[in-house]
């Protein structure tokens, strides 16, 4: 049995790199930099797991127009938190909004103000 | 939020004729009733970017108000024998196995039970640590002996649980088949046990479960099972084994009361006991057969060649087969109702709740050798049970990597989050991490109707809602029924297409294509990643599908070695292109890569611009990008694509028209595609990486053209359906309706 670790994303993300922060803000959807991929590949294989929470998620609140936040749990059969009041108007706007999160929860850093801010 | 899971059903039979009854097996928790009706789908992807639902109501007598009741779903696979007579003759025995565990330790699980929750019995499992327990209860007294140490997971051991009248103990037995680095699990174990027992009156003896009822079960075990025997004699580890090790038994010993063979009739639903007692016991939910027995020595990797050392059976207690519903209502579809994609609509709204629509898909099919259209669609159905109620996204950890951005879940995924019992897809694993073989439509699939996640059935009725808009008459036909039928299901048709993702396919399937392309027949293969897997059809239950993935091809999980061969049929199963049948030599191209980042334009080549082939340019400007818009990415090749190669089976006279090669870094290659291991390899750098229009004449003035590319037929309705791709669709339709022979000139 061939087995696809979640500990298997290892890339060191160094919390002084604001402008890959910056990079995806002004483009959330990509094309990216090497440099970002490898960041957006250590968050997404399994960097929610890491900081101890579900997954981040997009749930469809109607089809095309608008999404809520959610997190999965790793375990099978556990229910999918809905946050209601965690509203996207666009997948973009929820990509800035989970990216944001997940480099304060791996880095344990704050944002400066300037990057905390909604897309541009 | 449309709440699209509050009722829930399928259709049986999954596709029909008109004129024929169809039942609707359905079930709701919350609901005592829904608004009902029937509709043709033309449309089912709801995203308003695109053409949005287009479902056409259809009346019948089911139209109105229909009551609702709850069914439950019980999986969990396991053998039953029916009571016998013979069952309740012995007072001392033994029962023993090879097993190889998948989940000790998760919960208590059992191996071989004759119990009945209110009668006691026996009943040799696991217990809740995984430690090997036999136990025998009667009249409110139990007695039980359990090694100290649990059972190894995924390693054979001979287990065993004998009970000596006589002397009043019970003893268990394990015997490890690999000793080494602490994979030593032998252990002689005995108990107090009683001098005599009550056996329950009417309970079945059951191999890899226990009997709660007289309908249900619990204790489901997880893993496989290898010669299981019942011995009317307290035998020791050393005899049992001796036993349990010889592949003929003696049906005259007065001791053996059963030895069942798993490695007979192993298509079947039967599990065949070779004592003269004849204690043959019926499978429920469909475990894995045909797998490695503890004596598999790698001799062969067919159970074909080598049955007797097949002799296991994988259970799963998440196995589902069959939902065993009751119909709800059933309904005759009228005798002049057209071929297509069609699905029961159940509205309801709930007080203070979500507004519930939910569908529930089924298919007319166009009647045998009766073409009502000369152009026929083909319903991937095997592709869609391939995918039925797929949780990858759910489970696998590469998901979200692999989709290259944040996973995007419906109203569907959140319940099957939590409802595991609908029975999953062959991209997911059991509880136990092994993979789903089987896939069966006699269970709700939720991905399987309008509303649905689009993979697949979505993305498909994209290029039914493009024939509807440019008026092209059209007759839909199955996968299932080009499998049963062949030729002859294709045959009346001028021109067949298959849709975004034809992705598995039978050998009869193939066959079929085969035969229709070299008979003259027209193939517009507009999909990516298609003739890819080799799958079966069950011998005798409709609608049900197995596939082993087997160690190469883009697998969301590997087989074990030795387990490639399909339990149906016991034919090879992995992908057509390691069965000497790459895709190419079919459709002129074959799966190469995956590319989620963003789909891209093709670009027009050479073999386009030739005079011969206006008729396939007419009007479409050939210096400018082929599909630079589109629903999935934004463009016409991408999400699996395939490329053009002739040392792979394109044919020689293939014309190469177009190509999108530049896919960038987020095109990565499928893992077949890579000899060795370098740098390189993505769509960036890698012009191997790409989507290929090809076009070929066949035999006797047919013709195949293929797109390459799951995201063609989402980019179809652009600009009002007004756009290069349609153009281009529409063009070689027009040729390939045309009874003038092709050719490469033509």
């Amino acid at each position: 049995m061939l087995v696809t670790y979640a500990e298997a994303a290892h890339w060191p993300i160094d919390a002084r790199r604001l402008d890959l922060v910056e990079e995806f803000r002004r483009k959330p959807r990509g094309p990216h930099g090497e440099e970002l991929q490898k960041l957006l590949h250590r968050m997404r294989w399994a960097g929610d797991f890491e900081t101890g929470g579900g997954r981040y998620v997009l749930v469809v609140k109607t089809p095309g127009k608008e999404w809520l936040l959610g997190r999965l749990p790793r375990e099978r059969g556990k229910p999918i938190e809905v946050m209601g009041n965690r509203l996207f108007t666009s997948i973009a706007e929820g990509e800035w909004e989970v990216f944001k999160l997940r480099w304060e929860a791996l880095t344990g850093t704050v944002l400066p103000e300037h990057l905390r801010e909604a897309l541009a | 939020m449309t709440d699209t899971t509050s009722v829930l059903g399928y259709a049986w039979p999954m596709i029909v004729s008109a004129g024929e009854k169809i039942a609707f097996h359905l079930s709701s928790t919350t609901l005592k009733s829904a608004e009902a009706a029937l509709v043709r789908v033309r449309c089912a992807d709801p995203d308003p970017a695109g053409p949005g639902l287009r479902l056409a109501e259809m009346p019948t007598t089911l139209d109105g108000t229909l009551a609702l009741s709850h069914q439950p779903l019980l999986p969990g696979s396991c053998a039953v024998v029916a009571d016998a007579p013979t069952l309740v003759e012995f007072q001392s025995f033994t029962v023993g196995a090879f097993v190889w565990p998948t989940m000790p330790g998760a919960r208590g699980q059992t191996l071989v039970s004759r119990w009945s929750d209110r009668g006691g019995g026996w009943r040799l499992g696991l217990d809740a640590d995984g430690h090997l327990e036999f136990e025998l209860s009667a009249e409110g007294e139990t007695w039980r002996a359990a090694t100290r140490q649990p059972l190894q997971v995924r390693e054979w051991a001979l287990v065993g649980g004998a009970w000596d009248a006589a002397a009043g103990v019970l003893r268990v037995m394990v015997h490890s088949h690999d000793a080494q680095g602490g994979r030593e699990r032998r252990a002689v174990v005995e108990g107090k046990g009683p001098t005599t027992m009550q056996w329950p009156v009417g309970a079945p003896l059951v191999i890899a479960a226990q009997a709660k009822d007289a309908i249900s079960y619990g204790a489901f075990y997880d893993g496989k099972i290898d010669r299981p025997r019942l011995y009317a004699d307290a035998l020791g580890v050393d005899a049992l084994q001796r036993l349990c090790d010889a592949q003929e038994i003696v049906p005259a010993d007065a001791r053996l009361v059963a030895a069942w063979n798993f490695s007979l009739d192993i298509p079947s639903s039967t599990v065949t006991d070779m004592s003269a007692n004849r204690l043959h016991g019926a499978l429920r939910q469909m475990p894995a057969r045909g797998m490695t027995g503890a004596n598999w020595d790698g001799s062969s990797d067919r159970w074909t060649e080598r049955p007797a050392q097949y002799g296991a059976i994988h259970f799963h207690s998440d196995d589902m087969a069959d939902a065993e519903w009751a119909p709800s209502v059933e309904v005759a579809i009228p005798a002049d109702w057209r071929s297509g994609f069609y699905a029961l609509r159940l509205r309801a709204h709930p007080a203070g709740a979500d507004p519930v629509e939910s569908f529930v898909g089924f298919f007319v099919r166009a009647d045998l050798g009766k073409a009502r259209a000369p152009v026929a669609f083909v319903a991937s159905t095997g592709t869609f049970l391939a995918y039925a109620n797929s949780a990858l996204r759910l489970d696998q950890v590469h998901a979200e990597s692999m989709l290259e951005g944040l996973l995007t879940l419906s109203r569907d995924d959140l319940y099957l989050q939590e409802h595991r019992e609908l029975g999953l897809s062959t991209y997911d694993t059991h509880a136990d991490g092994s993979g789903w073989c089987i896939s069966s439509g006699k269970r709700p699939i939720l991905n399987m109707r309008p509303r649905g996640n689009v993979f697949n059935y979505g993305n498909d009725t994209h290029l039914i809602d493009w024939l509807e808009e440019t008026g092209q008459d059209y007759d839909i036909v199955t996968d299932d029924d080009i499998h049963r039928h062949g030729l002859q299901v294709l045959k009346p048709y001028r021109c067949v297409i298959t849709g975004s993702h034809p992705e598995y396919i039978s050998r009869e399937i193939w066959d079929a294509f085969d035969a229709y392309q070299q008979s003259g027949g027209r193939h517009m293969y507009l999909g990516g990643n298609g003739f890819y897997w080799r799958i079966a059809y069950h011998p005798t239950q409709p609608h049900t599908i197995e596939m082993r993935r087997g160690m190469t091809g883009l697998r969301t999980w590997e087989g074990e070695a030795g387990e490639t061969a399909l339990g149906f049929t016991g034919e090879p199963s992995s992908t057509w292109r390691s069965n000497g049948r790459p895709p190419q030599r079919l459709v002129g191209v074959g799966f190469d890569a995956q590319v989620f980042t963003h789909s891209s334009p093709y670009r027009w080549l050479d073999g386009a611009r030739s005079p011969a082939l206006t008729w396939l340019t007419d009007g479409i400007d050939l210096d400018r990008p082929l599909g630079d818009f589109g629903l999935r990415g934004n463009g016409a090749a991408g999400v699996e694509v395939d490329r053009l190669e002739f040392t792979l089976g394109t044919p020689p006279g293939a014309v190469w028209l177009a190509t999108a090669d530049r896919l960038g870094y987020g095109g990565t290659p499928a893992p077949e595609e890579l000899r060795t291991l370098h740098r390189g390899v993505m769509g960036d750098q890698n012009a191997q990486v790409r989507a290929d229009l090809v076009y070929f004449p066949t035999a006797n003035g047919g013709g195949v053209f293929s797109t390459g590319s799951i995201a063609w037929v989402c980019a179809l309705s652009h600009g009002n359906y007004d756009n290069n791709v349609s153009r281009l669709t529409g063009n070689v339709l027009r040729r390939f309706l045309d009874e003038r022979p092709l050719s490469i000139s033509s």
